[in-house]
């Protein structure tokens, strides 16, 4: 008997700790609700609300004060909230604050923030209606999107004309200089040889890989070779050098344009003054230099790849393939 | 032929089960009242699940916390973790996980204790020393389940929330101040209360089908055997079935 | 009744309803097809132990259950102390119970209470007549007649056959009732337990005065207790007489026990 009174003991502990945890954690929810508490009541109206619903929150300079009570329809453009507000934040709200429907969070609920008046006003009674600030809504966000983009479309006009001035000035005869221009296009040439080595090697590539995949030919034997691995590992840095000159060629004509738009937004830009420059002249014929030496670097390159064992095979027969169709 | 046979079983039991519950409102819920068994069976339903009930709910919470925190992280809101946690554990994980776990452990041994009893005549035994074994029996434990989840789904809950606070506290730090001001702020009247009061009707469920499948056991080890295990089945499935009534009613009555 | 084709033929049952304990007539129960009881009769005196005999399975648990009123039969009466019993509601039934004592065949103690919750269960009942001194001194004098008053405080997994079952005679004689079934109270245990239970039934009937129906079919126990024999075979009373009677008879089907 003794023991069934122990153990009814340990029930009530449990039911009441069981209870009280319930009563709590309602408590807690409640509060946030303002289901318990002394509150008070102000309104605001609006000509739009954006989806806020009873229950939602209110802010009061960013710090949760209460909840909406009620909304009623007044009439087609007037919309009246009755908010529930908590007294201790009765003082501190004035009767020239300025209510505004917002939005927590990026997407969160709509709330009502209520924001202090400018100048210090007698504080909130009972049932004062509250001044309503016009909420930005998206249709007026679109409007000043719309104003941006006309300034946007000014802006590219005038970027437009300058381009414009820029390819009506003689910057053009510097591509059609005798000395210039052969140069330039060996180099293109050589970057085209180089684009098109370098496509036949990832045809070739993607075509051993096919086979690969298909379980077909000895390459899915070779792939595992560790001498093929360090060919093409050799080849890949090489491609890679090739492709660090190109960087190097890419820098330097960026920077040769900038000096050309210097000299042309300083005014006296004519083309004359401009290539008369040796050090501009001497900086051009550098690059054309390093262009050459990067594309030759990187044809070497893809000759290497195309002499290499593993891929001889295949460019032999694209060559055989090609013969035929001629 | 054997189909038939099936469904008119299946019908049959429903019924019965149905009658059963007829037979607990109108003879069990009458005086004179079994206090003292009601609360030994509370003792030993309620108090003695809690350990179960606590452990597995504590690791759910760490789970559930640590498996949805990828994706969070991934969508940029890690910080709305306690909230998705706090509201899939009031609402959904705590009472059905518990609920569940209490299926396993009282509807098996309400099945099982019942039905060793109706076999060694004991449930006889009672008739003829002039207690009403349905009462006795069957009516204590009804309510002691109905009465005990509840509790230790609340309780369930509150440490399932603990081990979601750890869970969070893993990989980043919040204060278990933040962390309860978070969960509580997202929880509305609507989330608790239709999770409260669900857990009643698993409770009653449990308990219910724990004894009816005890109480009308077949003859013989394998009846109580039988008895205990499709007492635990039975009540899983219609806990979900609860669960899936109580979802539509919340939504019906616009409380979701 | 069966006196027709009774085959012990100096029987000539006394039919004084003033002093009978139990009568019982055109008793008829089946289950489903299965015809178990099929116009059974029989007359309990006062103060008297009648034997019902039979092979398992023919029946015998199922007349003591009605009797107790834990099967409905199908049809005839059974009158306890003038009152038919299966016309009875739950609560009528509840009163009679307290005049009628059930020894089970498994004992049916309560595994989960001890040996003195056990006893005080059947007390519950009266539960706020008694102080807790008076169902101590309850319960401390079945157990005493019994002779196992030093195991109150023991579960019943802890005592042997033999003491469960005369546990099991305390809780079923606590309330002092005036007829006890017993529902083969010597199967399943050794010859020497057996007699120590018959003899304990014998002393126990002298000493409350009690009328019993002893179900069984071992024939130690009919001769150890029987004042009178019923043969129970094919749902209907085949004989009734002494054991005497029984022994000298010459029937096969009564013969078949003694083998």
């Amino acid at each position: 008997m003794a023991n069934q009174g122990e153990n009814h003991i340990k029930l009530g502990v449990f039911v009441l700790t069981g209870l009280s945890v319930l009563i709590l954690s309602f408590y807690l929810i409640g509060k946030n609700h303002n289901l318990f508490g002394s509150n008070f009541r102000i309104r605001a109206r609006f000509s739009n609300l954006n989806g806020l619903t009873e229950g939602n929150n209110v802010q009061f300079s960013g710090i949760q004060a209460g909840t909406v009570k009620t909304i009623n329809m007044i009439n087609d453009t007037t919309i009246e909230v009755t908010m529930l507000i908590d007294n201790k934040i009765k003082s501190f709200i004035r009767r020239n604050a300025i209510a505004s429907i917002g939005t927590e969070g990026l997407m969160g609920n709509k709330i009502v923030n209520i924001l202090p008046g400018k100048v210090a006003g007698p504080p909130v009674s009972e049932g004062d209606l509250l001044a309503a600030e016009r909420m930005v809504s998206t249709d007026e966000m679109l409007q000043t999107l719309s104003k941006t983009n006309s300034n946007i479309a000014q802006i590219s006009e005038a970027i437009k004309a300058t381009v414009l001035k820029i390819n009506t000035s003689s910057l053009m005869d510097l591509a059609n200089d005798k000395r210039i221009g052969p140069s330039v296009r060996s180099s293109l040439l050589r970057v085209e040889k180089a684009a098109g080595n370098a496509a036949q090697v990832t045809a070739g590539l993607n075509e051993l890989i096919r086979g690969i995949k298909n379980g077909r030919g000895a390459a899915g034997v070779l792939i595992s070779d560790t001498a093929l691995a360090g060919n093409l590992q050799m080849a890949i840095l090489k491609i890679r050098k090739a492709s660090d000159n190109a960087d190097r060629l890419t820098q330097q004509l960026n920077s040769l344009t900038q000096t050309i738009d210097q000299r042309l937004n300083q005014g006296d830009g004519s083309l004359n003054v401009l290539l008369k420059d040796s050090v501009f002249a001497q900086n051009l014929k550098q690059t054309m230099e390093n262009l050459k030496k990067g594309t030759d670097g990187f044809n070497q390159n893809m000759e290497a790849l195309k002499h290499n064992f593993l891929f001889r095979g295949f460019f032999k027969k694209q060559e055989r393939e090609k013969a035929k169709q001629k | 032929m054997a189909f038939t046979t099936n469904i008119k079983t299946f019908f049959g039991e429903t019924g019965n089960i149905a009658g059963f519950t007829g037979r607990f409102f109108s003879t069990g819920l009458k005086p004179r009242f079994e206090f003292r068994e009601l609360l030994n069976q509370c003792y030993i339903i309620g108090y003695k699940s809690l350990p179960l009930i606590g452990l597995t709910g504590f690791i759910m919470g760490l789970v559930l916390t640590m498996q949805l925190r990828p994706s969070l992280v991934d969508y940029g809101v890690e910080s709305q973790l306690p909230v998705m946690v706090g509201i899939a554990i009031v609402r959904e994980i705590g009472p059905v996980i518990t609920a569940l776990i209490f299926a396993g452990k009282i509807a098996s041994s309400i099945g099982a204790e019942l039905g060793s009893m109706k076999v060694t005549e004991q449930i006889d035994a009672m008739e003829v020393s002039g207690t009403n074994p349905f009462k006795y029996l069957v009516a204590t434990r009804v309510m002691a389940t109905t009465l005990m989840l509840p509790v230790l789904t609340v309780m369930g809950d509150a440490i399932s929330l603990f081990g979601a606070y750890i869970g969070v506290n893993i990989r980043s730090v919040t204060s278990f101040h933040l962390f309860f001001t978070q969960v509580f702020h997202s929880l509305e009247f609507s989330d608790a209360l239709p999770a409260f009061v669900k857990t009643f009707f698993f409770g009653f469920a449990v308990g219910m089908i724990g004894s009816y499948k005890g109480y009308t056991s077949s003859k013989g080890t394998r009846g109580v055997g039988s008895a205990a295990n499709s007492a635990v089945v039975l009540s899983s499935v219609v806990i979900f079935i609860i669960d899936l009534l109580a979802v539509q009613l919340t939504d019906l009555l616009g409380l979701n | 009744m069966e006196t027709a084709s009774n085959p012990l033929s100096d029987i000539s049952p006394e039919h004084k309803p003033g002093t009978a304990a139990i009568i019982i007539e055109n008793l008829c129960k089946r289950f489903g097809d299965h015809i178990v009881l099929q116009d059974f009769g029989l007359t309990v005196q006062r103060e008297q132990n009648v034997v019902v005999l039979g092979k398992s399975g023919s029946g015998k648990s199922v007349l003591i259950k009605c009797i107790i009123g834990l099967l409905r039969p199908d049809s005839g009466t059974i009158r306890v102390f003038g009152e038919d019993v299966t016309k009875l509601d739950h609560d009528a039934l509840d009163k009679i119970r307290v005049k009628i004592g059930f020894l089970f065949q498994g004992n049916a103690l309560y595994d989960s209470m001890t040996v003195r919750e056990n006893l005080e269960f059947p007390l519950r009942r009266h539960w706020f007549d008694h102080s807790q001194k008076e169902v101590d001194a309850l319960v401390i004098e079945a157990l005493e007649n019994v002779g196992l008053a030093h195991t109150v405080d023991l579960m019943p997994e802890e005592l042997s056959g033999g003491m469960l079952k005369r546990v099991a005679l305390a809780r079923t004689m606590i309330l002092k009732p005036e007829v006890i079934l017993y529902d083969e109270p010597t199967t399943g245990l050794d010859p020497v337990t057996a007699r120590e239970i018959d003899n304990l039934i014998v002393k126990l009937q002298r000493k409350y005065h009690t009328s019993s129906i002893i179900i069984t079919h071992d024939m130690n126990c009919v001769r150890n207790t029987a004042d009178r024999v019923a043969l129970l075979l094919d749902g209907h009373c085949y004989a009734q007489g002494t054991y005497a009677d029984f022994e000298r008879s010459a029937d096969k089907k009564i013969k078949q026990f003694f083998e």
